[in-house]
């Protein structure tokens, strides 16, 4: 890359939360969690109105899945329990997720960009990357037109950070929530990006926060200032690098604007944990009815897949996967049942089970005619070898 | 202690030669180096990655002393590769390290000691020994090697079938799709012997081979097989395996026969090959009266066909082929006319060169 890119990081502000306001408007400035299956969904009051389900009143396991930024300020925020939650936020408004509402606005904001700017990578519901390189715009003027655009077709307030590559435009975006735009510079970086904590970057998760934290590394800036070869000691030679490369604002991945799924999955909690023996019944019908799931995601998308994997979280909250790779592509709920099953035979079944988990990758298109799966090569007829 | 002082490519030259099989990431630390013993005016250069060990000499101004020692050999090469042409180098030997020295260039390398070098021990038992050109050699592995597997779990392809019998030494390679098979008159009468040469073996053995009518010396022991040729000396394990009977997959008879211009059909199927799809290249080769017919699609259903002039008067035939395993075989022949016999779309076909039976390629069609 050899010209400054322009590449900009938009975020949807507290997205499904945000979304379940414009449906319940009166509920703006309290706070709000999104969560839970079902549970909390509001009855029509007498004499108009609703009637909402308060966040102290839930009873389950369910998770945060969003919260609005009042919620955020008791403390409540996303993949938090939702009984530990109400803990914080007693009198919170809980409200059950509507997946087909959020996939709406999303479709929605995403069409409002792309009328302005084409050049996007789509990372999600509510997340996007807009290359903006080629447009000749003050950057400022055609980012600030963009959050009109997505408010004009959404009602929904959005962040965007722009740099000059994805890692800190994501860091960027982040900076300045909610209805943010933050611009940063080649000189920034210092100033701005080196005092945030490791985590900031994308890509830092708790395993390798940790053992930064261990190494007495916390910022950003301590991250730069730390000798490549020690990072490349500790962590591998490609994270290593990456770390040491990331904490100087070096990324040089492109805006990939068609993206071809890696992989479909299915997998749910279940209300209470199962045992494998005893609860055998149960388990079963969730695993099948999960593998056809990820089938009908399959068909539906029109992808085959190579390799089928489950996910386990026992009781104590370890995780197993365990993958099978099948010597034809399939696409069909009972091949995958089968996969998934060989998978199973491969965990240990003593302790009970939290969540279980389908997934499907290798996946190839099914392209219609001059397709590749109808391709098969023959072999030379060599006696089978004694 | 001077060792060595010559010019530059009189010590590259040497080094490239052996350090091709040096690994770069290995266990054993010492496997990086390269060993360098110096006796008078000789100089020796050795080195392995266990399975094969490539030996070379070379003739050096004279320095103060003899002594051997083991140097990394991809930072020496790469320090001698980038002075000048006609740099003079000397190597000093101080105090368990190795000074290069060129003009006003310093390099002071670590060493490890020549005693801790590994080197194969010749094997024991009987050996039988024959030669023939080295330019003999490097077209017998030219017309097979590429149809070795690579990464197979049945290991026993992933190398060269070599296969002694009377005066005549065959090669055969085969990744179960493919399989090449070339002979060469030698100059000895053999028993039947068969032996399969690792892959890694046969790449640089390709590359070391020269062009010309010098003399290359084959040894074959038990399990081990000894390559001489100008100042090289190349010992390789051997892969211990049973390899497929190849005479089974040579189709017997076949009915239809088609003879073509090499260049011609190479350069359609090249152009034919841009539009097959990327990971399974099929091609459909459609045969009719003297003519055939090249119809290649990819993913995206874009479509390339050529057709091209042949002698052709057999059946009509519809027959898909991955477009690299017919590329590679017309790539590696260097004569003008091919012929290609087929029986049916569903069993393999015979690539061959008309009037010539040292050299056969057998193909299994794709169903597209």
């Amino acid at each position: 890359m050899n010209s400054i890119r322009r590449i900009a990081h938009l975020d949807m502000d507290a997205f499904f939360a945000s979304v379940e306001l414009l449906r319940y408007p009166e509920l703006r400035g309290q706070p709000v969690v999104v969560g839970g299956r079902g549970a909390g969904r509001p009855e029509p009051a007498p004499g108009g109105g609703w009637r909402f389900a308060r966040l102290g009143d839930y009873v389950g396991r369910g998770v945060v899945t969003t919260s609005t930024y009042e919620a955020r300020a008791c403390g409540v925020f996303s993949g938090m329990g939702l009984m530990k939650s109400a803990q914080l936020a007693r009198d919170a408004i809980l409200l059950p997720a509507n997946f087909d509402a959020y996939r709406h606005y999303s479709r929605r904001f995403k069409a409002a960009v792309a009328a302005i700017a084409p050049c996007i990578e789509d990372r999600g519901i509510d997340e996007i990357y807009i290359d903006l390189s080629a447009h000749g715009e003050d950057t400022l003027a055609l980012a600030q037109e963009i959050k009109e655009a997505v408010f004009a077709a959404t009602g929904l307030t959005c962040s965007i950070g722009i740099a000059a590559n994805k890692l800190l435009a994501k860091i960027a975006s982040d900076l300045d929530k909610p209805d943010g735009l933050t611009c940063l510079g080649p000189a920034d970086l210092a100033a701005r990006i080196w005092p945030l904590a490791v985590r900031k970057i994308n890509g830092i998760g708790p395993k390798a926060g940790d053992k930064l934290d261990r190494l007495g590394i916390r910022t950003i800036g301590e991250l730069a200032a730390a000798p490549a070869p020690l990072l490349i000691g500790e962590f591998g030679k490609s994270t290593g690098a990456w770390l040491h490369r990331a904490a100087h604002g070096l990324d040089e991945r492109p805006v990939v604007t068609t993206s071809e799924p890696k992989s479909i999955s299915r997998e749910t909690t279940f209300d209470r944990d199962l045992h494998p023996r005893h609860d055998r019944a149960a388990l079963s019908r969730i695993f099948t009815a999960l593998c056809q799931g990820v089938a009908d995601d399959l068909q539906r998308q029109g992808y085959a897949c190579r390799t089928v994997g489950i996910k386990l979280r026992y009781a104590d909250f370890r995780a197993v996967t365990r993958d099978l790779t099948l010597p034809a592509r399939v696409d069909g709920g009972g091949d995958i049942r089968r996969a998934a099953g060989q998978c199973l035979k491969r965990v240990p079944l003593e302790q009970k089970i939290r969540l279980l988990g389908v997934r499907a990758s290798g996946l190839e298109a099914k392209t219609p005619s001059t397709t590749p799966t109808a391709a098969r090569q023959g072999e030379l007829p060599f006696d089978p070898p004694s | 202690m001077v060792l060595i002082k010559t010019q530059r490519d009189t010590l590259l030259a040497p080094l490239q030669s052996v350090s091709g099989i040096v690994e770069r990431r290995h266990t054993l630390p010492i496997l990086s180096n390269v060993l360098l013993e110096k006796r008078g005016d000789k100089l020796t250069l050795l080195a392995t990655d266990i399975e094969i060990q490539i030996t070379t000499a070379t003739d050096v101004a004279a320095g103060e002393g003899d002594g051997a020692v083991t140097v990394g050999a991809r930072k020496l090469q790469d320090i001698l590769r980038s002075l000048s042409d006609n740099a003079e180098v000397s190597l000093m030997l101080e105090d368990k390290r190795l000074q290069v020295r060129a003009g006003k260039s310093r390099f002071s390398l670590q060493t490890l000691p020549a005693d801790d070098f590994p080197r194969m021990t010749l094997a024991e038992g009987e050996t039988r020994q024959f030669q023939l050109t080295q330019k003999a050699f490097r077209q017998l592995l030219a017309k097979t090697q590429y149809a070795m597997a690579a990464q197979d779990v049945r290991y026993y392809l992933n190398g060269l079938l070599l296969l002694t019998e009377g005066k005549e030494l065959r090669a055969v390679a085969t990744d179960g799709h493919r399989l090449a098979f070339a002979s060469v008159e030698i100059d000895a009468d053999l028993p039947r012997q068969e032996l399969i040469l690792p892959r890694k073996t046969v790449l640089e053995l390709n590359r070391l081979l020269a062009d010309n009518d010098e003399p290359l010396a084959i040894t074959l022991a038990p399990n081990q097989v000894r390559f001489a040729f100008g100042s090289v000396v190349l010992v390789s394990k051997l892969i211990d395996g049973k390899f497929p009977d190849y005479e089974r997959v040579v189709p017997a008879t076949l009915k239809n026969h088609m003879t073509a211009s090499r260049t011609l059909l190479l350069q359609a199927m090249n152009r034919a090959a841009i539009l097959t799809n990327e990971k399974f290249r099929g091609v459909r080769v459609v045969l009719g009266d003297n003519s055939l017919k090249l119809i290649a699609a990819n993913a995206e259903q874009e479509e390339a066909q050529e057709e091209i002039e042949v002698q052709y008067s057999g059946d009509t035939l519809d027959v898909g082929f991955n477009v690299g395993y017919l590329l590679d075989v017309l790539n590696n022949l260097h004569c003008d006319d091919v012929q290609w016999s087929f029986n049916d779309a569903n069993s393999s076909a015979l690539v061959s060169v008309p009037g010539n039976d040292r050299f056969k390629y057998v193909v299994m069609p794709m169903r597209i």
